[in-house]
């Protein structure tokens, strides 16, 4: 009898770790009081970025993936209309970084990527809102509000992710 | 920014709403809008009053299954041969409607009161039920037809007992042009008269021409827009303005008198008529043999009826036009 | 506080910059053509040819319209209107549903009520139907 064991490799584990950070940043925004319901930083989407901008589009998939798996298991919301609308919201982000990786890479850096990947966000979210959960709302009519946060949160979160890139891009050259 | 908006917006209303007078008003079984242009409030007002009470007083006169003038001369036809006095103002509209079903060759047919009673379409109460094919077959032998009415001085009568008027696609036409005829001669220079759909325009609306929308027979918005000139009447016939829907197929108040079944295949047929002291009658009475007609037919109805200017939209929603049409209608809203 | 601006601007290459610029339009139109414009737009309910109500389409509302045959009910949901009964016997209006763009119209001719969104501008001067 043969033992099956799996071996995880550095990559796994780097995954693990950085969705593991996703997670809990995930958490601790849910535990915040929103004004707006639906309107929510995001700070999730700065792992996915950074994890995009060291270690590619592959693992940006698996730590968004397991991000909202595992948050929306342990928020209590998997299956529901709010992990739905966390899911679409993510493929389609993960779809436009996918392509907005390749700009110009001195002139378009995380802001733009986190610009980007915000409004795909919102504009998934928005269409599924429209089509399936409240197919008799006029979606289009909130988005201006989304749209706004979505503007204000892609700008701030690009910026941090600049700053964490910046840092570790420095350290690294120093040593 | 907003409160410029508001002031120009204000400023605009101020310049251009007391030169127009307008009505809506719920007269002739449908609904009748008079929009008046650079006459004295006053004057606009006096005429449009006195239009709406004669509109009033034809639709009694002339209304199909209600008591009144004509309900009694669907009597006295049905005692035929014997004769009765006609009242005055019918001959001319008898002389008229004959003359346009002939001219259609009887697809214009408004002798048909029985079928039309037999569909259902001559009530107020809705009832979708496909009436006995039998009944229909039965009706359709008695071939009623305008041309079996005598006028003999002040005296009527009908050579076939069968024949029952019911002036649905005449009246509102007819009405059109009485009313654009007492406002001209009120001294109304510009004025656009809407009754249940048909409109005709006088003079125009200020420096540009009276603009009508025509309605999208599947949508609650205008399929096209159409500037109208002085003296010219539209009319459209729709499936979509008087039926019912059963197992799963429309049937719609325009009759084929040939058939004696509802037109299919078609969702609207719009005309625009050249000014004449017919104007209005035509634009409500062309646009029936075109809609029977159909796809294959259109042109050749058109052609018999003497219009030009010709729309036709069939169940696909594909929008035919004639060439004179094409340059006239504009499709860009907004 | 300077430097903090300075320090988060050296972040905001050329090409984030045209994006920013490019979203923030995006936000401005969205802004000015769900919000702002709608503003103007209302309702407009007439019975029997006569003005009943005027009323914006941004709040949600329903009212009942007394006619000759009975109570018109009109409701008023995210900037749409629609009738949602009428004692009309063939119902046509209500089978219309929504409406919300400027010049639609929904006529309950046996009950005399009708219903129109008015827009800032309006494109015709009646409707041939």
């Amino acid at each position: 009898m043969t033992a099956l064991t799996i071996r995880p490799t550095t990559e796994d584990h780097r995954i693990a770790y950085m969705a593991a950070l996703a997670i809990a940043l995930m958490l601790m925004e849910a535990a915040l009081p929103t004004p707006i319901p639906g309107v929510k930083p995001g700070l999730a989407n700065i792992v996915t970025l950074l994890v995009l901008a060291q270690y590619g589009l592959r693992a940006a998939v698996w730590v968004t993936m397991l991000r909202v798996l595992a948050g929306s298991i342990l928020l209590g919301s998997f299956l529901t209309p709010g992990f739905i609308l966390s899911l679409s919201g993510a493929f389609a982000s993960l779809a436009v970084l996918s392509i907005a990786q390749y700009l110009p890479k001195p002139y378009f850096g995380m802001v733009s990527l986190s610009l980007l990947a915000a409004f795909a966000h919102i504009g998934a979210q928005l269409t599924v809102v429209g089509l399936w959960l409240m197919p008799g709302v006029n979606v289009l009519y909130l988005s201006p509000a989304f749209a706004l946060a979505a503007w204000i949160f892609g700008l701030s979160n690009g910026l941090i992710a600049a700053h964490l890139t910046k840092g570790s891009l420095d350290a690294n050259s120093t040593t | 920014m907003r409160l410029l908006i508001v002031l120009v917006m204000l400023v605009l209303a101020g310049c251009s709403q007391p030169q127009t007078y307008s009505q809506e008003s719920y007269v002739f079984g449908t609904r009748v809008e008079i929009t008046i242009y650079g006459a004295p409030q006053a004057l606009a007002a006096r005429v449009t009053k006195q239009v709406l009470r004669d509109f009033d007083e034809m639709h009694h006169t002339l209304h199909a299954w209600e008591p009144g003038t004509l309900s009694r001369m669907n009597a006295v036809f049905a005692l035929s041969p014997v004769p009765a006095a006609i009242a005055p103002g019918m001959i001319p509209i008898i002389q008229d409607a004959t003359r346009y079903s002939v001219q259609s060759g009887g697809t214009f047919n408004p002798a048909i009161g029985n079928l039309i009673k037999l569909w259902g379409f001559q009530s107020d109460h809705f009832e979708a039920k496909l009436p006995d094919p039998a009944a229909i077959k039965k009706l359709l032998a008695e071939r009623p037809q305008m041309q079996d009415i005598v006028l003999d001085g002040i005296m009527f009568h009908s050579t076939n007992p069968a024949v029952r008027l019911d002036l649905g696609g005449y009246a509102k036409g007819y009405a059109l042009d009485i009313a654009a005829a007492y406002l001209r001669s009120q001294g109304i220079k510009n004025a656009l008269i809407n009754i249940g759909g048909n409109i005709m325009a006088i003079g125009q609306h200020g420096d540009r021409p009276w603009r009508v929308g025509i309605q999208h027979p599947r949508k609650p918005s205008p399929i096209a827009l159409l500037d109208l000139r002085d003296g010219e009447a539209v009319g459209t016939s729709g499936d979509y303005q008087r039926y019912f829907e059963l197992g799963g197929k429309r049937y719609c108040h325009i009759i084929d008198p040939h058939t004696g079944w509802p037109a299919q295949g078609v969702q609207a047929v719009t005309v625009l008529i050249p000014p004449s002291t017919h104007a209005g009658t035509l634009s409500d009475v062309a646009s029936k043999p075109i809609f029977i007609a159909g796809v294959a037919g259109w042109q050749a109805a058109a052609q018999k009826m003497g219009v030009q200017d010709v729309m036709l939209i069939d169940a696909a929603g594909k929008v035919y036009m004639t060439d004179a049409m094409k340059k006239r209608l504009n499709f860009k809203l907004n | 506080m300077w430097d903090k601006l300075r320090d988060n601007i050296k972040f905001i290459q050329l090409g984030d910059g045209l994006i920013l610029l490019i979203s923030l339009g995006l936000v401005v139109s969205l802004t000015a053509h769900y919000w702002l414009a709608p503003a103007g737009e209302k309702i407009i309910i007439k019975r029997g040819g006569e003005l009943f109500l005027t009323a914006s389409l941004m709040h949600p509302f329903t009212v009942a319209i007394p006619g000759p045959l009975g109570l018109t009910q009109v409701e008023v949901y995210h900037q749409r209107a629609r009738v949602v009964s009428d004692p009309s016997p063939r119902q046509l209006c209500v089978h219309q549903g929504w409406i919300s763009r400027a010049g639609e119209v929904a006529i309950c001719l046996p009950n005399q009520v009708s219903i129109e969104i008015a827009g800032t501008t309006r494109h015709y001067d009646s409707l041939n139907y």
